[in-house]
């Protein structure tokens, strides 16, 4: 044995020395060479590359070493996922500091430790990383968590897979160098507002308590016991309190931030069983790989999947937010989902739920699905109709099938009764227009593992409906290929025919040109414009431009743009347009606008989609209002009777047709019961100075025996108020200056006075700067209850 | 372990054979370290954006998650701009990462909402658009690690990110190519190069892919 440590020791000590003598001698076996067309250069894994070989020497020199090397290692190797048979679901909810239009933390990952006193290393972590699309395994990426939107509703952080057993101690990694950042309102008679800084701007956040934020618990069943097989929840309360503004510009907030663990349940449970009866098909023939069967939670109507389980032993089990409030009914408000099965070579299933309350154990919603059905693939590219040759990139695809409980819906009707329809495949386009985007290694894309239409169905075809922003929604018969080749491609077939060709598909759109005055930024600068359109009288967008407009001081005159708007527009008085800015503050990325936002009402577009409408222009006359730097401004409030379905909304009058045009909305935040006995229902808004009216939206309460037969929409109530927030006053020029006095806040409905006197002038440019060279101090707010 | 260990010696040495040419290479300086601009968020969500150096500017559409590399910067400085394009609260982040140092961020939620984020100070005003424009995307396997060199015939960048990843060459000296690495078990790659707007090379191969501009 000791010969055997002697000769496994020179030879770790061989290899380490051949190391270090060349580290590219090493690498080089690491990959083959590639010979481009132009160089001959070598190029390893990461990413080194040499000009001098010693291949042959170095490979037979550290044969034996990596033999050894590796052996050695490879012993007290485990996989990462061994033994990770048991799930955990973790939300947030957020008790945040008050006079703040966002609370953001950087989340880099939470993670679960078995004791209570568990020291940062401890082998016993169990790590929950950002969800996929963010960051996903063992990536570097942050979710940015907003403490003010999860106050009412947990925030799902994500499910990931763990070790089966009890933890007791739970924390929140946060990005080291950047925790997080805080985003003031503009500066009133609050004794938090810093006013030595402009509102409506990112200002960083310092630790007080340093970057280890736990929370512990020593009961028998700790803070959460995930099961094998099983998912089990754990939400964490965020709280944060500020302990010392910024003593400078630009300085950061001293706060503590703690963990707990929220009083009451805020999430629901769905569960129940997927039966699989025997098919007739041939299985997943000669498709490839094949996704496992899970049940997906989707946001009522959208196709959005907010969780997932895995099928086992025919079961499945969600754990869901779910929304209380203790104004809507004596269950709370309840929050609306479909779901969706799909996976293995099975055939799709899905289903409407009844609203989900906290705390609740929806009755069982059991499925059967048909198995050995035959999966394949539905590939194809999306054009414009309009421009010969230009992709359609970004685009989504859904497969809509009717829920059992309907199971007469139309998914090929008019979007009143695909709204009754659930989406049970989920594509996009890529850069050339074609989809599907490939799936991992492991896990295909969706739309390569489709099973047979039900021969039920008209022509044996799913409804395959396809949106872009800008281009009309379209909906065809889709039937996946016969799965005799992974290539096989599917066809597809408009509304009504029975003749199926490939699913090469071209999108129909339309154009409406239009010019807005714009005061040009001072030379050197550049002011970026957006302009959106949405349905007139909603707040539904449908469209914005695919680039801004760059607009310089050598701008002469207004702006003009040309946006794609749909054709087939259901709202008969055609479209809403407003334009605001992209602005920076001070240099770096400002995230409210500092320019005024142009809107204009009531614009007709160029006509429904058939022909000739399609490829039209619309030339409404041009924009009266001026797109000009005034600063940030914001308006806080507080509203009466809120419940989790009330939101506020901004918008802004077209002084040429006296019509409002919606700009953006806030949700009523810290309501009871989840912020506690004393809810502010608060909502508030950054928006330049300006004139604007606030109005509350309401969402019907959903019955709590009914399922709902399309996505909810907010009614406007009638209590619309005009509120301006007067401009900031300006900096005169470059050096920090301040100009004294400036015009005082109002509001038409009583509220605190806002104070706007700074003691520290910023310097220009701040959000933007005027052609004389001044620009906008710190902003004003506007109190003003609804 | 034994037989995962000699598979393990007789792969490096088989891999070992594979280097066994000399000649001239590495004609193309290696060029600065490229930050990754990360579009990311609820998976799925569509957005436009704009990417500008000092020099020019790529428009570009998509859905979240995507990598993008900007090659040939003349100054390291760079802003990125993304709107998302659809009405519903998904998260749009965009991230920018610097070895693993994540060096700015910017999040929305709103519908149609706007997020900008700046790389060594960022530049003042958007660029022309790129001419020529040459893009590669880099389609898949999803999510899965990969390293790649990207050169003209004066620089070559080295990338190392996940599928899917936007490529944009600005200014390239002379026809442009690229190669990805991955790994044994990386399944294939699927890519394609576009020169202003049109796709002029479609390649698909694993678990390496080269792509050469015609």
């Amino acid at each position: 044995m000791a010969v055997v440590i002697l000769r496994i020791g020179k030879a770790i000590s061989q290899a380490l020395r051949s190391i270090g003598r060349s580290n590219e001698r090493l690498y080089s076996c690491l990959h083959p060479p590639v010979r481009l067309s132009q160089t001959l250069t070598e190029f390893f894994f990461d990413g080194f590359r040499v000009k001098d070989f010693f291949a042959y020497r170095t490979a037979r020199s550290l044969i034996v070493p990596i033999f050894v090397v590796t052996c050695v290692l490879l012993g007290g190797v485990q996989p990462a996922s061994a033994g990770k048979k048991a799930m955990v679901a973790v939300g947030f909810v957020g008790t945040p500091p008050p006079g703040f239009q966002n609370v953001l933390l950087n989340v880099q990952a939470v993670r679960i430790n078995p004791n209570v006193n568990a020291g940062p290393s401890s082998g016993k972590w169990q790590s929950i990383p950002t969800p996929p699309g963010i960051g996903g395994k063992d990536q570097s990426a942050i979710l940015q968590m907003d403490l003010n939107t999860s106050q009412n509703v947990p925030e799902l952080f994500n499910t990931a897979p763990v070790r089966s057993g009890t933890y007791r101690t739970a924390e929140i990694l946060l990005d080291t160098n950047n925790p997080g950042s805080l985003i003031q309102n503009c500066p009133q008679s609050s004794p938090i507002g810093d006013k030595n800084t402009d509102g409506c701007i990112n200002q960083p956040i310092a630790l007080n308590n340093g970057d280890v934020i736990t929370v512990s618990s020593d009961a028998m069943g700790g803070l959460v016991a995930p099961g094998n097989g099983k998912v089990a929840q754990l939400v964490l309360q965020v709280n944060m309190v500020v302990n010392q503004a910024p003593t400078s510009p630009g300085g950061a907030y001293l706060v503590t931030v703690t963990l707990g663990v929220p009083p009451l349940n805020l999430m629901g449970s769905v569960s129940g069983s997927v039966t699989v009866k025997p098919g007739t098909g041939t299985g997943m023939g000669a498709i490839g790989k094949v996704r496992k069967l899970a049940v997906t939670a989707e946001d009522i109507g959208t196709g959005i999947a907010i969780s997932s389980a895995n099928v086992s032993n025919g079961q499945y089990n969600l754990l869901l937010p779910a929304a209380g409030g203790i104004l809507a009914s004596p269950f709370g408000f309840g929050t609306l989902y479909d779901l969706a099965v799909a996976g293995g070579d099975n055939s799709y299933a899905a289903e409407r739920l009844v609203p989900l309350y906290p705390g609740q154990q929806l009755p069982p919603i059991n499925f059967t699905v048909t198995g050995n059905q035959t999966l394949g693939n539905l590939t194809g590219s999306l054009t414009d109709k309009c421009v010969a040759g230009k992709a359609i990139v970004g685009a989504t695809l859904q497969l809509l099938v009717p829920p059992d409980s309907n199971s007469t819906a139309n998914c090929l009707g008019t979007p009143s009764e695909r709204a009754q329809c659930v989406t049970v495949a989920l594509a996009n386009s890529d850069n050339a227009g074609d989809f599907p985007l490939p799936g991992t290694i492991t896990i295909p894309s969706q739309f390569q593992n489709v099973p047979a239409a039900p021969k039920t169905n008209l022509n044996n075809a799913y409804a395959l409906q396809i949106s872009a922003p800008g281009y009309n929604t379209m909906v065809v018969q889709a039937k996946p290929s016969n799965g005799t080749g992974k290539k096989g491609g599917g066809m597809c077939a408009p509304i009504g025919s029975t003749t199926f060709s490939q699913c090469n598909l071209a999108m129909n759109t339309g154009y409406i040109t239009d010019t807005i005055p714009i005061i040009p930024p001072p030379p050197g600068q550049t002011t970026l414009v957006q302009v959106f359109a949405e349905d007139h009288g909603t707040n539904n967008i449908e469209s914005a431009l695919s680039m801004p407009i760059v607009v310089r001081n050598s701008q002469s005159g207004p702006i003009t743009f040309t946006l794609n708007v749909p054709t087939n527009d259901i709202i008969p008085q055609g479209f809403d347009l407003f334009a605001s800015t992209i602005d920076l503050y001070q240099g770096t990325a400002d995230p409210y606008p500092g320019h005024t936002i142009a809107v204009k009402s009531d614009v007709l577009g160029p006509g429904p989609a058939l022909t000739p409408h399609a490829c039209n222009t619309a030339t409404p006359p041009p924009f009266d209002q001026v797109i000009d730097c005034v600063g940030h401004g914001s308006i806080t409030g507080t509203v009466a009777n809120a419940n989790l379905g009330t939101s506020v909304i901004l918008s802004k009058q077209d002084t040429d047709t006296g019509h409002s045009v919606q700009i953006t909305n806030s949700m009523v935040e810290n309501q009871a019961p989840a912020s506690g006995p004393s809810p502010a229902n608060n909502y508030s808004f950054c928006a330049p100075a300006d004139t604007y009216e606030v109005q509350t939206a309401q969402i019907a309460v959903p019955s709590p025996s009914v399922v709902p037969m399309g996505t909810p929409t907010p009614v406007l109530n009638d209590d619309a108020v005009s509120v301006t927030i007067p401009p900031a006053a300006k900096v005169s020029g470059p050096t920090a200056t301040p100009t004294a006095g400036g015009p005082t806040p109002t509001a038409t409905s009583s509220g605190p006075t806002p104070t706007a006197t700074p003691t520290v002038a910023p310097k220009c440019p701040t959000t933007c700067s005027n052609p004389d060279g001044s620009c906008p101090g710190i902003c004003n707010n506007v109190f003003q209850p609804l | 372990m034994g037989a995962i260990g000699a598979a393990i010696a007789i792969s490096a040495a088989a891999c070992n054979n594979q280097t066994g040419f000399s000649g001239s290479v590495g004609n193309t300086p290696n060029g600065p370290k490229l930050p990754s601009f990360e579009i990311l968020g609820t998976q799925g969500t569509p957005f436009t954006a704009t990417l500008s150096d000092s020099r020019s500017s790529w428009t570009f559409q998509g859905n979240t998650p995507l990598a993008v590399f900007l090659c040939n910067n003349p100054s390291n400085a760079a802003s990125l701009v993304a709107t998302k394009t659809t009405s519903n609260n998904n998260l749009l982040s965009l991230e920018i990462i610097s070895g693993n140092h994540i060096s700015d961020l910017q999040s929305t939620n709103a519908p149609f909402g706007s997020a900008t984020v700046q790389a060594a100070g960022g530049i003042g005003t958007i660029s022309p658009q790129a001419s020529p424009d040459l893009r590669i995307f880099l389609r898949g396997p999803f999510d899965e690690k990969y390293s790649a060199l990207v050169e003209d015939i004066q620089t070559g960048f080295i990338i190392n990110s996940r599928a899917p990843t936007l490529i944009l060459f600005d200014t390239p000296n002379g026809k442009v190519d690229a190669t990805f690495f991955g790994n044994q078990n990386f399944g294939v790659f699927s890519a394609n190069m576009t020169l202003n707007g049109q796709v002029v090379i479609n390649v698909s191969n694993g678990p390496n892919l080269t792509i050469r501009q015609p």
